[in-house]
């Protein structure tokens, strides 16, 4: 756990001044984004195979061109309802790490540009769950954006066993 | 390693390479010598690979690299020339002057620091030492002393002919007491001194003395070696005036002839050269050929001190034996200008005055050098070198053009068009040649365990040296082919296990000793296939594990609870356990406590299983089973709950339909399965996997019997058989981790992935744990 405080903190004072190009996605009722560069392609929802033993977040794998991606229902990551995928929800295939993992969400609305400066640090309130992933808060038009950071969203081996 | 590399570092990069190999064969021979084999090819084998890596590195300007390697090559031609016994000191300094060696040429390529000069020196000083034990005097040696060159002229035209003999396997040759300065006629009559060019026009007056002789007699291998003698000529005469004299005095009948082997040589005697630009010219050929350097001024003394002698023996000679025309002119001379355009010395041979006797069987005698490469290259099976990646492309390749090819099967087949329309029978072609390009391609990676086995023994040895105890390191099956990236990544697991079996598992010798073993500890390497698997052991005859020790280690340190009650072999799997260190004091051999830890992981990652046979005071046998391809294998799709699985073929044993007369129950969960008499476990494999959380009647599935590497049998039970089918694999760890339970997984012929079952690891977790069908609602 403490290492999973330490990324998303480290990076927000890294970007603090910079113009970053972001893609904007929907999961149910609430916005989030992460960093354009991440994301590899967007792709429809095709039937996963599931894996044994695994956190209910993850939805299974699919073929992508012969590769195997995994695929992470981001709702059920953030602590919200399951995801029941049907064709209109999309798959991003994003770089974590050295891996390719594919993004259930429910739909991808905008790409953005956000000044660095404007991102307001996630409030106390919020959950442990969600301060892992959610390292900042910004608006843009009336509308609340969360920056997702990815780093932690396949937990490591020793991460799931402990 | 791209296009835009400098030609000439792509050469170095192949030089390299091309050294690794002759590293291999230079340990392989001088081990061989240590164990006892006293075969001239050998020692030739040791001298050549250090002659090579010699010849290599000078012309790369690798300094350090020529001066140590040719210390040693000196050494190893007196080995090679019989007038050194290779003796056990003598084998193991070579051996260690070849770790030295890889040491230098890991240097020059940058791979490693710079080579400790203390140690380098101290071993040139050592070989030198060595091959100064000697009463003669090394032609190979730097000598300066010029009445010693001359006295070893005549040894060392002698010597060629002996090492030529025994290597062509002609009759014997009975070494005659060597006369300094009366030279003799050895077996084949070749004189390389008698026949001055006094008498030729094209002879320079008598200021012959600031020339060189060479006396040049290339070996069938030189020509295998894509080299021509004619090239060698003319590259001589660029250096100097040059004489050159061809002496056909060796060449059997026609019938008698050999395509490969090299009959003809020549002496050449140069004007205006120094001896180093002399001897560059053979820098390359140098073991394939029998060559001596002799100043011309001393050749001129011994010449003349006999002439009339060498004529008489020859004619003689001539005329005793049956009188081939090419043998009443045995000698051919020919002098060729400095340029020489375009007069490539052998024809021309043909066209020398006097020559119209032989002109029948001169075309015959001048073709057989210049025939010999083509043919032999014809014979020897050809390689290319390629780039790793190239490969590995290709197989990524053709690893999706079988999945787009069953796809399209598929969909086919969807398309309800009949069997015999014209897109099903060509799609039958197609996958016909889709899977014999499948199997070359795999083909192309498999390569013998050899590279990994053969950097074994230097580890034994170093790892011996620092541990103070006495090693044998005794190898098999090095010739059992895997997959290269199996072979690479063998190194590493199989390096720790070595290291730990000397370390942790040998004893001293004094301990040895009193435990009644000899004092030399066995370590022995082994691979072979088994049932599609290769099976490397690692066993040493030392103390086994200590049980008692392991158990309180891991207790102290918390890996297991105090009050486990665990089987041996569960305590000997400890040693598996991350963080887990036996040895007392950390030092540069093992003992950091990662070893066996990463070792099962590599194993692991590799599809492979490690197991562990340990018996107190006897030993332990560390058992590695890997894989053959990480690319396709032959599995059978089953279904469990809707999902689609693929169980390896090789872990089948039959599948059965099984009665409920058959199944009993065991406890609330656990069920057994009557098969061929006995009772084995029963797995609900979609039960396990968390696919389905209620029980399903066993008589409305298949059970398919499987058993594990350990020989364990076990049932497990699906809904359904689909089929038989080679799939290819792919990792699950590439984007994800790994999952109990799965190995891999495939793609299939829809599209879909489907995951290939682990079933050494279903059944032993399912023995061993309680089914707990909800574990996917768990975390």
């Amino acid at each position: 756990m403490m290492m999973m405080n330490e990324t998303p903190s480290s990076s927000t004072t890294a970007s603090s001044s910079t113009i970053r190009e972001l893609i904007a996605f929907r999961i149910g009722e609430q916005e989030f984004c992460i960093d354009i560069m991440s994301v590899r392609e967007i792709r429809g929802w095709t039937p996963a195979t599931p894996l044994p033993r695994a956190p209910g977040y993850m939805k299974g794998v699919i073929n992508l061109r012969g590769a195997v991606l995994p695929i992470v229902d981001l709702a059920a990551r953030f602590g919200l309802a399951t995801t029941e995928p049907s064709a209109r929800h999309v798959i991003m295939v994003a770089h974590v790490g050295g891996r390719l993992v594919g993004l259930l969400v429910d739909a991808v609305s905008d790409i953005i540009q956000m000044d660095g400066a404007t991102l307001q640090a996630t409030p106390d309130m919020a959950s442990d769950q969600v301060k892992a992933f959610v390292k900042g808060l910004f608006a843009l038009e009336g509308r609340m954006i969360s920056l997702v950071e990815l780093g932690w969203i396949i937990p490591d081996v020793e991460a799931q066993a402990a | 390693m791209n296009d835009a590399v400098d030609p000439f570092e792509a050469i170095k990069v192949v030089f390299f390479q091309e050294c690794d190999e002759l590293l291999g064969d230079l340990e392989a021979g001088l081990l061989a010598i240590e164990g006892g084999d006293t075969e001239l090819e050998t020692v030739n084998a040791v001298f050549r690979a250090v002659h090579s890596v010699k010849g290599g590195a000078g012309a790369f300007g690798l300094e350090d690299l020529v001066r140590f390697a040719h210390v040693f090559e000196t050494l190893m031609d007196e080995v090679r020339a019989g007038r050194k016994a290779c003796d056990d000191t003598m084998v193991k300094t070579l051996l260690r002057a070849s770790d030295v060696l890889a040491d230098h040429i890991a240097a020059a390529r940058g791979q490693a620091d710079p080579v400790d000069a203390a140690r380098s020196a101290g071993l040139v000083a050592e070989l030198e030492a060595l091959t100064r034990g000697e009463v003669y005097v090394a032609p190979a040696a730097p000598v300066s002393d010029p009445v010693m060159d001359a006295l070893a002229t005549d040894r060392t035209g002698m010597d060629a002919g002996l090492a030529g003999g025994e290597a062509q396997a002609e009759a014997p040759f009975e070494p005659v007491p060597v006369m300094p300065g009366l030279p003799q006629a050895d077996e084949f009559g070749f004189r390389p001194v008698v026949f001055d060019l006094k008498a030729l026009d094209t002879l320079p007056p008598p200021a012959v003395a600031n020339g060189w002789r060479v006396v040049f007699r290339p070996r069938g291998r030189m020509y295998a070696h894509a080299n021509e003698a004619g090239l060698m000529l003319r590259e001589l005469a660029r250096l100097g005036q040059a004489t050159v004299t061809l002496d056909a005095s060796e060449l059997p009948d026609l019938e008698a002839m050999s395509a490969e082997e090299g009959y003809l040589s020549w002496t050449v005697d140069i004007v205006g050269a120094s001896e180093s630009d002399v001897r560059d010219v053979f820098d390359f050929v140098g073991s394939d050929c029998d060559t001596t350097f002799t100043a011309l001024a001393d050749v001129a003394a011994s010449a003349e001190a006999a002439p009339a002698f060498d004529i008489a023996a020859l004619l003689a000679r001539a005329q005793a034996e049956v009188a081939a025309p090419m043998m009443l002119e045995p000698i051919v001379s020919m002098a060729v200008a400095p340029p020489a355009p375009g007069a490539a010395p052998v024809p021309a041979a043909g066209t020398a005055p006097g020559t119209t006797t032989a002109a029948t069987a001169r075309p015959a005698a001048s073709a057989s050098p210049a025939a010999s490469p083509s043919v032999t290259a014809a014979s020897a099976a050809p390689t290319i070198r390629v780039d790793l990646d190239r490969v590995d492309r290709l197989i990524n390749v053709v690893g999706e053009l079988v999945i787009q090819q069953a796809m399209l099967a598929q969909r086919v087949v969807e398309s309800g068009l009949a069997r015999s329309s014209g897109i099903s029978v060509g799609l039958e072609d197609l996958e016909l040649l889709t899977r014999e390009i499948q199997d070359s391609v795999m083909a192309i990676r498999a390569q013998p365990v050899k590279s990994v086995f053969q950097r074994m023994p230097r580890l034994v040895r170093e790892v011996a040296e620092m541990t103070g105890k006495r090693v044998r390191l005794v190898t098999a099956g090095e010739d059992t082919e895997v997959d290269k990236t199996v072979v690479e990544r063998l190194a590493e697991p199989i390096t720790h296990m070595l290291r730990n079996a000397i370390d942790h598992g040998l004893e001293g010798p004094d301990d040895r000793v009193a435990a009644g073993k000899p004092a030399e500890g066995t370590v022995r390497l082994a691979a072979l296939h088994r049932s599609g698997r290769i099976v490397i052991e690692i066993s040493d005859d030392g103390r086994g594990i200590n049980r008692e020790r392991v158990r309180g280690i891991a207790v102290s340190k918390g890996l297991v609870a105090e009050d486990a009650s665990l089987s041996d072999e569960e305590i000997d799997n400890l040693i598996f356990l991350p963080g887990f260190s036996t040895a007392d004091t950390v030092s540069d051999i093992s003992g950091r406590g990662v070893g066996m830890d990463v070792v099962r992981r590599s194993i692991q990652a590799l599809g492979g299983r490690i197991t562990i046979a340990s018996s107190p005071g006897k030993g332990s046998v560390f058992t590695l089973s890997l894989p053959l391809t990480l690319a396709v294998m032959d599995g059978m799709v089953v279904s469990a709950a809707e999902q689609t699985l693929v169980a390896p073929l090789t872990a089948i044993v039959e599948s059965l339909l099984p009665r409920a007369a058959d199944v009993h129950h065991v406890g609330g969960h656990d069920a057994v399965i009557t098969f061929r008499e006995k009772f084995v476990p029963l797995i609900d494999v979609a039960q396990v996997m968390g696919f389905r959380t209620e029980p399903v009647p066993p008589s409305s599935g298949v059970a398919v019997i499987v058993e594990t590497e350990a020989g364990v049998r076990a049932a497990l039970l699906f809904d359904a058989i689909q089929g038989q089918r080679q799939v290819v694999i792919k990792s699950l760890e590439t984007n994800y981790q790994q999952v109990p339970g799965i190995a891999a997984a495939t793609i299939l012929g829809d599209g879909r992935v489907a995951l290939i079952l682990d079933v050494d690891a279903l059944v032993t977790n399912a023995r061993r744990k309680p089914v707990r069908a909800d574990l996917k609602m768990a975390s």
